[in-house]
């Protein structure tokens, strides 16, 4: 290996070093309990997907800001996505719902105000009817 | 023109037919983008399009999701294979100094690969198949949103697609092993090589140090790029040949009244296998058929040999290696994937492609640079333009393929518009561009008709690349989805802007065909469809009269 070539290949490392450090660590918010906390979550809501229709909790998705709780999502037919918008339609979080089994998420909301549920993967030709608006309420 | 050889005949054949594929994809591109911009918009267009389509009318979702089916079975192996084709069907002999060992399989691969691809583009076009190309399961075999028969006919077409790809690698593979060459290698021999056991061996000390080295010793660098690139090639096509049988069985099953429980087969084996298989093609064969493209143009086209030749050739098998490990990228926003394999599988090993990929880019620039001044031709602008598309893409990929950031770009335009289509627009195509630019000249004895032409060329497909790519990638990054309608004007600024830039690369296209069939004639261009015999009946009859 040439002069050139090695001091190029410390470039490479130090750009996947700094890079990945970076986004394992906390400064990513999510990292923070996703990768090394695992918090216990305060409330559990049950989210079932069929036939193009989301079915949520009878009384509503609502929790404290700054709480942690756990999604847990389940398919009946095909493979569904399941994400949280913010109202300016930018994500807060995603997961896959596939079938045959329970998807769970644990998140926390800093932010109180409503939040938007769609779909995040397609589904069949009907797939952007997946859409509930203020589906998650977080309280101050 | 010269008399046109064998295989410089079939070379310009398929690039011909890869070249109007790649039109029907960008028509494709733009008929979608438009009706992302307003659903309703193409409502007359396709009201005379239902008057040969059989069956009930279908909803603008329906034909919007169908040709989204359709478009990157027309643009991947469409366009991209038969460009492929044709160029490897015309270098790896030249470069092994031997003909094709199958003469027959070349124009049955001719055949197949576009058979193949209508058929799906048909299973889309008339029987609404809108499953998409990613297929999770079971969505292709749900019945109650996915037309049975045009699934059946859309897994008969990929099936050919893949058997047509399987020998093609087998033809190729047979090229440089066939034993009528001073250079013989065998099967093994080539596998060992292709994936460094016997230097593996050497470096252990537990092999003969005198054994031949495919490497070093043996096979061009190009040839080595093809030969590991195919073997991701065969995986690919073995793997989605499997996942299209499976479907086949389904559908058949439910054709005969005998439907099978889609649920017996598990979500996530099954979209792990196929995403292993599928990644083959994204982050195997592509990566490393194009640094031995570029391995090859760049010296010949500045005159001085790869810089860190040697270095190449190790980071190729690194690149194989790689390759074979890095589909759970895919899988980030999968909760039930094993956390161990989205942080080793998803994002520490797909960042090898970082280091293979700027340690390939680096021996290109240092080769260009190195050799100054260069003369900027054609062939050498379009080459750079595909490192930037590289350079570009492969970025927006590094960024989504993180366990962090992934939360927020997993399936969002960004994925599919700055990564994708960068890859496929500004890099993989400028590359086609490129190899185009050299090998014309090469196979016909003709400079391009209009050099005038091709710096319009250039920056007009690639402004209308990037600004297609970028415009939708922002438009992710403010959440938007792929794959899904918004209504009430949300994102259409993004969407229009995207539109232009599909319209300039539409423009970018045209100039390049002007130009191809201006330097070829276009009687020589149709004429390379004509059967010999009835081209040599018609040059027989005046010569009698």
């Amino acid at each position: 290996m040439d002069k050139e070539e090695r001091r190029w290949l410390f470039v490479l490392i130090a750009v996947f070093l700094v890079f990945n450090a970076f986004t394992l660590s906390p400064l990513i918010p999510w990292q923070g309990w996703l990768l090394w906390s695992r918090p216990e979550p305060s409330q559990r809501f049950a989210i079932h997907a069929e036939d193009y229709r989301f079915e949520l909790p009878p009384g509503g998705i609502e929790f404290g800001a700054g709480e942690y709780v756990e999604f847990v999502a389940t398919s009946g037919d095909v493979t569904y996505g399941f994400g949280a918008f913010r109202p300016d339609g930018t994500l807060v979080f995603q997961m896959q719902v596939l079938p045959g089994m329970e998807n769970r998420m644990i998140w926390r909301f800093d932010e109180p105000g409503s939040y938007d549920v769609r779909s995040t993967e397609y589904s069949g030709p009907r797939h952007s009817e997946m859409y509930v608006p203020g589906a998650i309420r977080v309280i101050p | 023109m010269a008399q046109l050889g064998w295989q410089e005949k079939w070379t310009l054949r398929f690039a011909v037919v890869g070249l109007l594929f790649l039109a029907l994809a960008g028509f494709e591109g733009l008929l979608m983008r438009t009706q992302q911009y307003d659903l309703e918009a193409l409502v007359p267009m396709e009201g005379v399009l239902n008057t040969v389509r059989m069956g009930a009318e279908p909803t603008q979702e329906e034909l919007y999701f169908s040709m989204m089916s359709a478009h990157p079975i027309v643009g991947i192996y469409g366009f991209v294979y038969m460009a492929i084709m044709g160029a490897f069907y015309f270098l790896v002999p030249y470069l092994v100094g031997k003909g094709v060992r199958y003469k027959k399989l070349v124009p049955l691969n001719f055949a197949l690969q576009p058979i193949g691809v209508l058929i799906c583009w048909a299973a889309g076009f008339f029987g609404m198949f809108s499953a998409l190309y990613t297929l999770y399961w079971p969505l292709p075999v749900s019945y109650d949103r996915v037309p049975l028969l045009s699934s059946v006919v859309f897994m008969i077409g990929a099936a050919i697609i893949m058997v047509n790809i399987l020998l093609f690698a087998f033809n190729l593979f047979s090229t440089v092993l066939s034993k009528n060459n001073p250079h013989s290698y065998s099967f093994w021999g080539f596998l060992r090589s292709a994936f460094g056991i016997n230097r593996l061996m050497k470096w252990l000390g537990r092999e003969d140090k005198g054994a031949p080295n495919l490497d070093h010793d043996g096979l061009p660098v190009f040839l080595v790029a093809v030969g590991r690139g195919s073997i991701d090639t065969v995986i690919n096509a073995f793997v989605l040949l499997t996942a299209g049988v499976l479907i086949l069985v389904y559908g058949l099953a439910a054709l005969f009244n005998s439907p099978l429980d889609p649920l017996a087969v598990n979500a996530l084996v099954y979209k792990n296998w196929f995403w292993w298989g599928l990644d083959m093609v994204a982050d195997g064969n592509v990566l490393i058929y194009t640094a031995g493209i570029w391995y090859l143009l760049i010296p010949l086209l500045v005159g001085r040999e790869l810089f860190g030749a040697k270095v190449v050739k190790t980071v190729i098998m690194v690149d194989l290696l790689v390759s074979m490990g890095v589909w759970s990228h895919h899988l980030l926003a999968d909760t039930r994937q094993p956390t161990w394999m989205k942080l080793l599988s998803g994002q520490f090993i797909t960042w090898g492609e970082f280091f293979t990929m700027g340690l390939t880019i680096f021996a290109s620039l240092m080769t260009i640079w190195l050799a100054r001044p260069v003369k900027m031709t054609p062939a050498l602008k379009f080459v750079l333009a595909s490192i930037f598309g590289f350079i570009m893409g492969g970025t927006a990929g590094l960024i989504q393929a993180n366990t962090g950031l992934n939360m927020v770009f997993h399936n969002t335009q960004w994925v599919i518009a700055l990564h994708a289509h960068t890859f496929l627009l500004t890099a993989v195509s400028s590359l086609v561009f490129a190899v185009l630019y050299a090998l014309v000249p090469m196979l016909t004895k003709k400079e391009f008709r209009y050099p005038q032409l091709v710096n319009p060329h250039l920056w007009i497909w690639v402004l209308g690349a990037v600004l297609n790519a970028y415009a939708m990638g922002m438009a992710g990054s403010q959440g938007m989805l792929r794959r899904t309608i918004y209504e009430g004007g949300v994102f259409q600024g993004y969407v229009a802007a995207a539109l232009v830039g599909g319209v300039l690369m539409g423009v970018g296209l045209i100039l390049f065909l002007v130009n191809v069939i201006a330097t070829l004639g276009l009687g020589e261009v149709i004429g390379l469809f004509i059967p010999d015999r009835w081209r040599r009946q018609e040059k027989a009859a005046p010569a009698r009269a």
